[in-house]
């Protein structure tokens, strides 16, 4: 998903998620998921491993973007 | 070199502000009319309570006209109050980034010296940035000194020798920039509204966004999402003619929205900040249909220079009552007086950055001799801008090689800051050093990649080399 921002390779997405990103993901997730995440399950996302934490805990895509 | 204007720079001496001008240009008003929105509306009489209330409080804490305060305070209702309670006081108030870390903060508070520090009961966590918070006030008194000169406003800005600059402008300046804003072509009227992005705690958001909607009546609305359904959805919640007012994050931001809602109510947006490419321009315009503008100002000054209608681009029209030239590549603007506060090295804020009536900005730029148009084509020295906050790379690069474990460093712009380290002892890691910078520099300026090498390319002369395409073949750990 970070990848896709900027197009870059998996590879050459940085550990850390800046604010952008983070914008980005963000609007992903909305987009994808159809649901706004609270703040403190935002704030974990500021890594790439505490996104894909978040992203598990999810579970399954139910919004029109999948 | 020529004197652009008459005023003295001791005008600016330690005269008591006077606080009249707080309730003549921005509290005055139809009392139940609605002037702000942060979820909810709050009116002139509510605004002008507020005000009073916290004037009370930061009497009682000692402070007094021509004394100084910090406000460490995120875009809040509380900021806006305590702001202008500490200006009605007649005291001289230095804003300071919620985003500083303590060490930042910490060392802004030793330069500046207020006598009254004005901070957060809880600190704003982390995750993506709000439009505003909640902020309960917790005021501090310490053994500081009075306002060393009649500036109103006291900001920060990423220094180009390291520590920050510290800019001043008097009430007469933000009064002088408000009857820019009221004379330009295209910026919202009485009855309009604003939905702000920009942080009220930079100039685009403050003087832009609050001091003049305040000034002309216009709504100001700010989305507490600054996610793009946020945004919209903060937009369709009014219906007077709607102005979106941010940097190019959030305009990149609104792109990402594949089939926007209808709101016939939104009728344009301006950025600031930084130069917009085309293709996020001409993106933007054919999603919402809207005019998009374009502001460039700068902490010192205010609005400088704008195209709100998007006719000129990339030129764009002097601010009514600004001279603006073009000297050896860079654009000077006469201002009467110099902004800096600093009693740094003069190199860096003294002369070389106000001469003889001359702003130096550092941007790159022409002045069209025919149409008086001007053309910004980028900065001349190290700053970059991110998410539409400005960063000196040079004092990002000063903090990394002041790390007792570095030897050397250099820092760069690409798509993102990144470093390139040379360690005083092997078995350094990365992560030891950004704990460190994490510790001593706010989020937005960290490397977003450090890379550790054995040496930095250098030239004949032994100055550091610079470019990324050496610095990539330098010899990395």
């Amino acid at each position: 998903m970070l990848a896709g921002f900027g197009d870059r390779t998996p590879e050459e997405v940085p550990e850390g998620i800046d604010s952008m990103e983070l914008a980005w993901l963000v609007h992903q997730i909305e987009q994808r998921y159809d649901r706004h995440l609270d703040d403190a399950t935002l704030a974990r996302m500021t890594t790439v491993s505490g996104a894909v934490d978040v992203l598990a805990a999810l579970g399954p895509l139910t919004g029109p973007g999948q | 070199m020529k004197v652009a204007a008459a005023t003295p720079p001791s005008n600016v001496g330690a005269l008591p502000l006077d606080p009249s001008w707080v309730d003549e240009v921005l509290l005055r008003g139809t009392g139940a009319e609605p002037c702000l929105f942060l979820d909810e509306p709050v009116s002139r009489d509510g605004l002008r309570r507020l005000v009073r209330t916290r004037q009370t409080a930061l009497s009682s804490a000692g402070l007094v006209r021509g004394g100084s305060v910090a406000l460490c305070l995120a875009p809040s209702l509380a900021l806006v109050a305590n702001l202008l309670a500490a200006w009605r006081i007649g005291a001289q108030a230095a804003l300071l980034d919620h985003r500083l870390t303590p060490f930042e903060t910490d060392r802004a508070l030793a330069r500046l010296e207020p006598q009254v520090v004005v901070a957060a009961a809880q600190p704003v966590g982390t995750g993506p940035a709000h439009g505003f918070y909640e902020q309960r006030e917790i005021v501090t008194t310490r053994p500081g000194r009075p306002a060393r000169t009649s500036h109103a406003v006291v900001q920060l800005s990423s220094g180009s020798t390291g520590p920050s600059k510290i800019i001043g402008r008097t009430a007469a300046d933000l009064v002088a920039e408000l009857d820019r804003y009221a004379r330009i072509g295209g910026v919202p009227r009485a009855g309009q509204r604003i939905v702000s992005l920009a942080s009220m705690v930079h100039v685009l958001g403050l003087v832009g966004g609050l001091l003049h909607c305040l000034h002309a009546g216009v709504r100001l609305a700010i989305p507490r999402r600054l996610t793009a359904d946020g945004i919209l959805a903060t937009v369709a919640a009014g219906p007077e003619p709607t102005t979106l007012l941010g940097v190019p994050f959030h305009l990149e931001l609104l792109s990402w929205v594949a089939e926007p809602p209808r709101l016939p109510q939104l009728t344009g947006m301006t950025t600031g900040g930084e130069l917009v490419r085309a293709q996020v321009h001409d993106a933007f315009v054919d999603r919402y249909g809207i005019r998009l503008g374009s502001m460039y100002g700068m902490t010192e000054v205010g609005v400088i220079a704008t195209d709100l209608f998007g006719t000129h681009r990339p030129e764009l029209t002097p601010a009514p009552g600004l001279t603006l030239r073009a000297v050896d590549g860079e654009l000077l603007i006469a201002t009467g007086q110099s902004p800096y506060l600093d009693h740094g090295p003069t190199g860096a804020t003294g002369p070389a950055r106000w001469d003889d009536g001359w702003l130096h900005t550092r941007d790159g730029g022409e002045v069209d001799p025919g149409s008086g148009r001007v053309r910004v084509l980028g900065r001349l020295d190290s700053q970059v801008s991110i998410g539409g906050l400005k960063v000196d790379l040079t004092e990002v690069e000063h903090t990394l090689a002041a790390l007792p474990e570095v030897d050397a460093a250099v820092v760069v712009f690409g798509t993102s800051i990144e470093a390139y380290v040379v360690l005083r002892e092997a078995g350094g890691t990365t992560a030891r050093i950004e704990a460190q910078l994490t510790e001593r520099l706010a989020a937005y300026k960290r490397p977003r990649l450090i890379h550790l090498v054995d040496r930095l390319p250098r030239t004949a002369t032994e100055k550091l080399v610079r470019d990324r395409t050496a610095l990539r073949d330098a010899g990395q750990l």
